[in-house]
């Protein structure tokens, strides 16, 4: 019961965070920037929108929204969020879990290409080449937990008695990991300097150009599986680093989500202060992440023995 | 064994017959896809029985010329490989009543029915053979009817220069084979498979390297691959879709039986075969990405699915040999049933990259789009092969890669071969999104978006003997991807013969696909009630059509698409050392440019590499040994008698 009220409220509270990266943003920009719950009001609006659909599709581009939307929502079954125990948890389920994700990447991807637009297939193009890439550090990262802890199950990463933390034994280790734990979620959910949400020319876009052609209710399922992706890396990156377990399930989930809420300031100051990197750039910043975790690996030799 | 003996009497019945009834165009297809249907149906049975019921010393052996004997034997293994054998083959059979749609072919069309089912029945001798004679016999028969099939169109040129190709391949594969067949029987003095395993180590692996060199052309290892772009695009679809579904798989049977029957004991082996696999797997996608045509794309894949395969079975030699009984549990589990599964998804494509070729008059993916308007069914049972072949969930590719990935998570645990392991999840990892990334381009380049050319834009649904096959494969996909379990009892029971299997309790296995069976009927289930939602959400709401945004340019064009090449470019670009990619652009000179041209072409690195260390010297010598072809018929003859008598003295 418990898990399923964390993963409830992680489907309801990821809306919101992204606030806080408009909110850092606008904070470096010296504006006031939007309410914090703009996000929640974006959703709203298109939900209660039509929609125009180009002449050029087929039913492939309807079904794409509603898949990646379904593996994200999906992919947050297997997180332990706050502390409870995952809604669903297995051995094995970090390979399925990733796999949902890669199912939703194809499937927004060729909703992109079914538009017949140069634009699109373009952002399809980097879509995959970069997350192809990403993908390596992604799974390196499974091969250290499991050198670590033995499990192949994301709540048994941080269950149990030897759980993965930056504050355990293997700490200084782990301080890799999470760098480029979150390049990969600054990679995956298409934030500065790898793309850039909010930019003006669909030429230099990688995500958003994909759905440019997505408009009302699908574009809403689109947001809210973005919204859930990013939740999940962040809930990622959290629970290596919570310190503390709090015996008060309240504490421990305020905690939780306070700490979740910092790494959203810390994508709002990364995307205030860097600028995006050129496109040929890019492949660099993602294996700059793999040799990272590459490395961290082979330090496990060493640590495990 | 009866049972399936008839069956192959009767496939063979199925291929004979067209022979005096071609006249008949529209008889003889039918009756030869009924027969060849009874015929695998009853061998379907037979296999299946035979899995679920095991009988002991399933042998049967006559003897042949006097001194030899042709022993066949139903075991676990053999049975296994006879699934997809007679479950592709009628399928691809019947697939053909549409696709041979030239009735003044008809006498061609005969020939190439009964060249099918002698390659059925010797791909299905070949997995029971139970000694090498029989092995090879069946093998050559294999190669040599395989051949016939590919140059069915043997008056265009193209198709008669992968045909010698595919010849020269498989005769070479042959010659290694035979290399390996000749040191072991050296070493045990017998044809025959029982003392195989009494050699001494060293002469074990070189038999075992010979043996893989041999095999590894025929599935298709990198860089023995290069006769499969070649001989897949000039083949029918049909029989491309049997080629590379099922028959490559053989060379697949012949590595796992040698290794069982060789049982060797160092790592070596499972760290040649991680090597092979890695490379295949990762190069084999990337030139599938690089290339154009959809039937070479195919073949590449093929490649690439061949590393996976050698992955899984990697981890397998590897398991067994550091005493790892999970790792070599899941790695031989994984490999297998990942054979199985490929051949279901990459018939399906090669059916669905027929019926395209077919109706379209072209298989060039830039030629192409907007197929999924015109011809649904193929459209959708292709996006369905497209999503299996990338290993995702809820297909069956995923269940296979699912367990590869968890036999090599636990051969991390081992210090000793912590390395391999690990670049095994990160290849598969990597191939896993290349193959993604290849799919989506086929798919969306292909099949969405605009048609590029008339052709494509006149294209219509293919036959109904056609569609019927290719939703079958589509709906085994998902039923094996939904619902796994069946298929890997199966399995387990193959890998079971193994003696360090035996120690892995069939409860993990059951566990795990239960698990992904719960994930895969819940992502169905929550997709269906979104779906509902979002019918309820659309429901009285303004639905516009409108023209797709163009970001303000309102004169687009369909050449303006996002094409195969260039979708591809930049990955390929990042391999760039292993795949030579040759652009030729004229550039823009003038203030107001006139007309430009780019091209690009993609040559595989094993081909010229192949070409300049092997068949150039081979020329050289051979160029130097001219004079003994003078064309005197009487000293060919003194060449004859000569030859006999250094041979009767050299006794």
């Amino acid at each position: 019961m418990e898990s399923i009220i964390a993963y409830g409220i992680a489907l309801l509270a990821a809306p919101l965070f992204p606030g806080f990266i408009l909110k850092v943003k606008a904070f470096f920009a010296g504006k006031k920037g939007p309410p914090l719950l703009i996000k929640y009001y974006t959703v709203l609006k298109l939900f209660r929108k039509g929609s125009v659909y180009s002449t050029s599709t087929s039913f492939v581009f309807r079904m794409g929204p509603t898949v990646s939307f379904v593996t994200a929502a999906m992919a947050l079954l297997f997180v332990p969020i706050a502390g409870a125990s995952p809604v669903l948890s297995f051995h094995g389920d970090v390979i399925v879990l990733f796999y949902l994700f890669g199912l939703g990447r194809f499937f927004t991807v060729i909703a992109a290409l079914d538009t017949a637009s140069p634009f699109e297939g373009m952002g399809a193009a980097r879509e995959v080449y970069f997350a192809t890439l990403a993908e390596a550090t992604t799974f390196s990262i499974l091969v250290i937990f499991f050198r670590l802890n033995g499990a192949l199950s994301f709540g048994e990463f941080f269950a149990g008695t030897n759980p993965i933390t930056v504050w355990g034994g293997a700490g200084a280790l782990l301080l890799l990991v999470i760098v480029s734990l979150f390049m990969v979620l600054l990679t995956e959910n298409s934030r500065v300097p790898v793309d850039d949400p909010a930019t003006h020319l669909e030429l230099t876009m990688i995500h958003e150009v994909m759905i440019l052609d997505h408009s009302g209710p699908d574009l809403a399922l689109i947001e809210l599986g973005a919204f859930f992706k990013l939740l999940f890396y962040a809930a990622f990156i959290t629970c290596i680093v919570q310190p503390l377990q709090f015996t008060s399930p309240w504490l421990h989930a305020l905690l939780f989500f306070g700490i979740m809420g910092l790494i959203y300031v810390a994508v709002g100051i990364t995307e205030s202060i860097t600028a995006r990197l050129k496109m040929n750039l890019v492949p660099k910043f993602i294996l700059t992440s793999f040799a990272l975790v590459f490395f961290a690996a082979i330090l496990t030799t060493r640590v495990v023995s | 064994m009866d049972t399936y003996l008839f069956s192959l009497v009767v496939i063979l019945v199925g291929g004979i017959l067209p022979l005096f009834t071609y006249k008949k165009f529209t008889v003889m297809k039918a009756a030869c896809v009924i027969i060849t249907a009874i015929g695998s149906f009853t061998g379907l049975y037979a296999a299946l029985s035979f899995l679920i019921h095991p009988v002991e010393n399933a042998v049967i052996s006559w003897p042949w010329l006097h001194h030899f004997e042709i022993a066949l034997q139903m075991d676990a293994m053999a049975a296994f490989f006879l699934i997809p054998i007679f479950f592709i083959c009628p399928l691809a059979t019947l697939y053909s009543f549409h696709y041979m749609h030239h009735e003044k072919q008809s006498g061609k069309t005969a020939i190439s029915y009964f060249f099918s089912a002698v390659l059925f029945v010797s791909m299905a001798l070949l997995t029971t053979a139970n000694n090498m004679l029989t092995f090879a016999l069946a093998w050559e028969i294999m190669s040599l009817s395989s051949f016939f099939l590919v140059v069915f169109d043997f008056r265009n040129k193209e198709t008669r220069k992968a045909g010698y190709l595919y010849f020269i391949f498989a005769q070479a594969g042959a010659l290694f084979l035979f290399a390996a067949f000749a040191v072991i029987y050296s070493q045990t003095g017998t044809l025959s498979f029982d003392s195989i395993s009494a050699m001494p180590e060293n002469m074990k692996l070189i038999a075992f390297v010979l043996a893989f060199m041999g095999l590894g052309s025929k599935a298709g290892v990198f860089p023995l691959h290069i006769w499969l772009p070649h001989a897949h695009p000039a083949a029918p679809s049909p029989v491309s879709a049997v080629m590379s579904g099922v028959m490559i798989k053989m060379g697949i049977f012949g590595i796992i039986r040698f290794y069982m029957l060789l049982a060797p004991a160092g790592e070596i082996y499972g760290q040649i075969i991680l090597v092979a696999g890695m490379i295949s797997g990762i190069l084999g996608v990337v030139y599938a990405l690089g290339v154009h045509d959809i039937k070479r794309l195919l073949a590449y894949s093929s490649v690439e699915n061949i590393g996976i395969i050698l992955l899984g079975l990697g981890l397998g030699m590897l398991g067994v040999a550091t005493g790892n009984s999970t790792m070599a549990a899941f790695g031989f589990a994984g490999g297998l049933l990942h054979v199985f599964n490929h051949s279901i998804f990459k018939s399906l494509l090669f059916m669905g990259a027929g019926s395209v070729i077919h109706k379209a008059g072209t298989g060039k993916i830039n030629e192409l789009g907007g197929l999924m308007k015109t011809m649904p069914v193929t459209g959708k049972t292709f996006l369905v092969g497209a999503v299996s072949i990338s290993g995702l969930p809820p297909f069956n590719g995923f269940v296979s890669e699912f367990l590869i990935y968890y036999g090599a998570f636990y051969g991390l645990a081992h210090g000793s071969s912590f390395l391999l392991p690990m670049l095994t999840i990160i290849s598969l990892a990597v191939i896993g999104g290349l193959a993604a990334s290849c799919f989506t381009k086929l798919v969306g380049v292909a099949f969405l978006g605009e048609p590029r050319t008339e052709n494509a834009a006149k294209a219509s649904e293919c036959g109904i003997a056609m569609r019927i096959s290719m939703v079958v494969l589509a709906l085994s996909c998902i039923v094996v991807g939904v619902f796994p379990e069946p298929f890997v009892h199966i399995v387990f029971r193959v890998v079971s013969g193994l003696p360090i299997a035996a120690t892995v309790s069939p409860t993990v296995f059951i566990d795990l696909v239960r698990n992904i069976s719960l994930v895969a009927v819940l992502f169905l289930g929550i997709l269906g009630i979104t779906m509902l939602l979002r019918k309820g959400l659309y429901s009285g709401k303004p639905m516009a059509k409108g023209p797709t945004w163009g970001c303000g340019f309102t004169q687009p064009t369909v050449r303006m698409q996002y094409t195969g090449t260039s979708y591809a470019m930049s990955i390929v670009g990042f391999f760039r050392p292993f795949i030579h990619s040759e652009n030729v652009y004229s550039g823009i000179q003038k203030i107001f440019p006139g007309k430009t041209t780019y091209k690009t072409k993609v040559s595989d690195r094993a081909e010229s590499a192949i070409l300049e260390t092997v068949v150039k010297p081979v020329f050289w010598v051979l160029d130097k040994l001219r004079w003994i072809q003078h064309g005197e018929i009487q000293l060919y003859i003194a060449y004859i008698v000569l030859a006999i008598v250094i041979l009767l003295l050299a006794q």
